[in-house]
């Protein structure tokens, strides 16, 4: 067993997150350069500072638990958002940049998402946590060798 | 410790614990195994997993608006 491994699991859950920050970035940058009245960067909280140490933290916890769960991986990484949905759309909510209707939800008084499409995207949202989960922090975690 | 107290240690250690019966090394060599493990491919990802992405991609595909939420919680 190599030191540290905890450490390690932790860099290795949140290495696909932090990968994804250049790209909402990217969101920040073109709102700005196009003055887009869509404030974006207030979103930007939730995926640049929570969801990272989430990912980190759950896998972390994937390496505690295994050895008595004996829960694959994958299946560890699908039930993440379960708790991340909820968050997420706490604080988008208390930052103002999501509004519940009737109806459905809305992204900053301009995207509306109707509620029959939040289920399905829900779980289309669990079968992308789940592969990528499987796949990507899966072979994170072999060559850090805590897998 | 003594030289006498390492004796009786020892032989207590050799008393405590069973004796080994047969041959200790295995029957055969191992290490051709242990390459042949090493050399083998990594499995293909199964036919789930090619459905799951084949769905999530269409999902996208189809609904484009959703890119920007599956940003917001990766």
């Amino acid at each position: 067993m190599k030191p540290h491994p905890y450490l390690r699991a932790y860099l290795a859950g949140v290495f696909v997150p932090t990968l994804v920050l250049p790209l909402l970035l990217t969101f920040v940058i073109l709102r700005f350069v196009l003055q887009i009245p869509v404030p974006v960067e207030q979103a930007l909280i939730f995926p640049m500072a929570v969801v990272p140490l989430l990912w980190g933290l759950w896998n972390l916890l994937w390496l505690w638990s295994a050895p008595r769960t004996h829960l694959p991986l994958g299946m560890h990484g699908a039930v993440l958002p379960f708790l991340l949905m909820p968050c997420g759309a706490w604080l988008a909510t208390s930052l103002g940049v999501l509004a519940i209707g009737s109806q459905g939800v809305t992204w900053f008084q301009v995207c509306q998402v109707p509620y029959t499409l939040i289920a399905p995207m829900f779980l289309a949202a669990v079968a992308g946590y789940y592969l990528i989960w499987k796949y990507i922090v899966g072979f994170l975690n072999r060559v850090l060798g805590i897998a | 410790m003594n030289a006498r107290n390492e004796d009786r240690l020892k032989r207590l250690l050799q008393e405590a614990l069973p004796r080994i019966e047969g041959e200790p090394e295995p029957g055969r060599d191992l290490w051709p195994a242990v390459l042949r493990r090493l050399d083998a491919q990594p499995a293909a990802p199964p036919w789930f997993d090619w459905a799951l992405l084949a769905g999530l991609v269409g999902f996208v595909a189809f609904f484009p608006a959703s890119i920007p939420v599956f940003l917001y919680y990766l």
